[in-house]
């Protein structure tokens, strides 16, 4: 198998250049992580990021073949070679394949990811959801964080320090429409200004790229149908 | 103790000042596609009364446009126009151009250009 790989690193390289292989899948080599496992254990200056190696940690994000995705859920029967492997598009490299994700955990903190309810006193056991109400975050919980969407999303590159990205709005929908929380008003009215939600562009990069099937820009769309109900 | 974020996220965009959410965020799409619908039915009508009953001379085309109905439809669709030109070639500048002196200046340019299309096109039929 013929691939070729971004390969960077500051404290040697004066700048970044593609360095081809060539591997032979062993027995039980299926997803495009194995390979790069046989990579590094021939040339262990190759620096990628892996954890769980079955598309939940979000680790393993990069640009495959031009298109983003994690290498651990990324078969080789089904890839094009030569493997052109780059670091997710947007983000600074730190090395080789490995990018530095501080932007986009910045975005992603200041949606309050997490349930806002200011009432003094906590249930005695957990909050409840019909089972209605629990369907309703479906589809937005369900995201790893792994940046393949906000990576691969135009109107994130042209403003990336101004547009939260897909990712963001994804995990801020997620709690928008969740009934437990009570800070609806206040996260509609943080992401309503010029650029935080309404750079997007419907491009739908980010459906067609995220590796869980997600879909952001329906998750988007949600929040400025919130938002326009919010303000009748 | 501050006050948790969002008892005072509300209150802190609410100060902003109103110029600066005049067009922006949910206000700016929603009068984007507002106009866009009046325009796509101003056009359309507009249209199909040229083709059914189109004026025999200039005359008559003057004192067709002149009239009340007219005047205020033709008029709102050149406001219209200018709020649905500003909105949309203003995302663009926000999305390309990056350098402030150069961002600003173009977005004068074109609000300039736009007032003065709808002023003008006001004047010629008001006058």
């Amino acid at each position: 198998m013929r691939l070729s790989i971004y390969r960077y690193n500051p404290d040697a390289d004066a700048k970044p250049y593609m360095q081809n292989y060539e591997i032979q899948p062993q027995p039980g080599d299926r997803m495009l992580l194995d390979i790069l496992e046989r990579i590094r254990a021939i040339d262990d200056s190759l620096a990628y990021r892996r954890s769980c190696r079955e598309g939940i940690c979000g680790s393993d994000g990069m640009n495959i073949n031009g298109r983003n995705g994690l290498a651990c859920t990324t078969r080789i029967s089904e890839v094009k070679e030569p493997v052109v492997l780059r670091p997710l598009p947007s983000f600074p490299a730190i090395r080789d394949l490995v990018v530095d994700l501080s932007r986009f955990f910045r975005q992603y903190h200041s949606v309050h990811p997490y349930v806002v309810d200011p009432a003094p006193t906590r249930p005695e056991k957990e909050r409840l959801q019909t089972p209605e109400q629990r369907e309703e975050i479906n589809g937005l919980y369900e995201c790893i964080l792994c940046a393949c969407c906000s990576s691969q999303c135009p109107s994130y590159w042209w403003n990336p320090e101004k547009f939260l990205g897909p990712a963001a709005l994804i995990q801020a929908c997620r709690f928008i429409v969740d009934s437990r929380d009570k800070a609806t008003e206040a996260r509609l009215d943080q992401l309503n200004d010029v650029n935080k939600l309404f750079r997007r562009r419907v491009i739908m990069n980010c459906a067609n790229v995220c590796p869980k099937g997600l879909n952001p820009a329906a998750a988007i769309e949600r929040i400025r149908q919130a938002m326009l109900k919010a303000s009748l | 103790m501050d006050s948790p974020w969002h008892c005072t996220v509300g209150a802190n965009l609410r100060r902003r000042s109103a110029v600066k959410k005049i067009l922006s965020g949910l206000r700016a799409w929603t009068v984007q596609r507002v106009s866009a619908l009046y325009l796509l039915g101003f056009t359309i009508y507009f249209s199909l009364h040229l083709l059914i009953n189109p004026p025999a001379s200039q005359q008559m085309w003057r004192m067709y446009i002149l009239t009340p109905a007219p005047q205020v439809t033709t008029l709102l669709f050149f406001a219209a126009l200018a709020i649905h030109a500003w909105v949309g070639v203003r995302d663009v500048i926000l999305d390309y151009l990056k350098p402030f002196p150069l961002r600003i200046t173009a977005l004068a340019v074109l609000a300039v250009g736009l007032a003065a299309t709808t002023i003008w096109a006001g004047a010629l039929l008001l006058g």
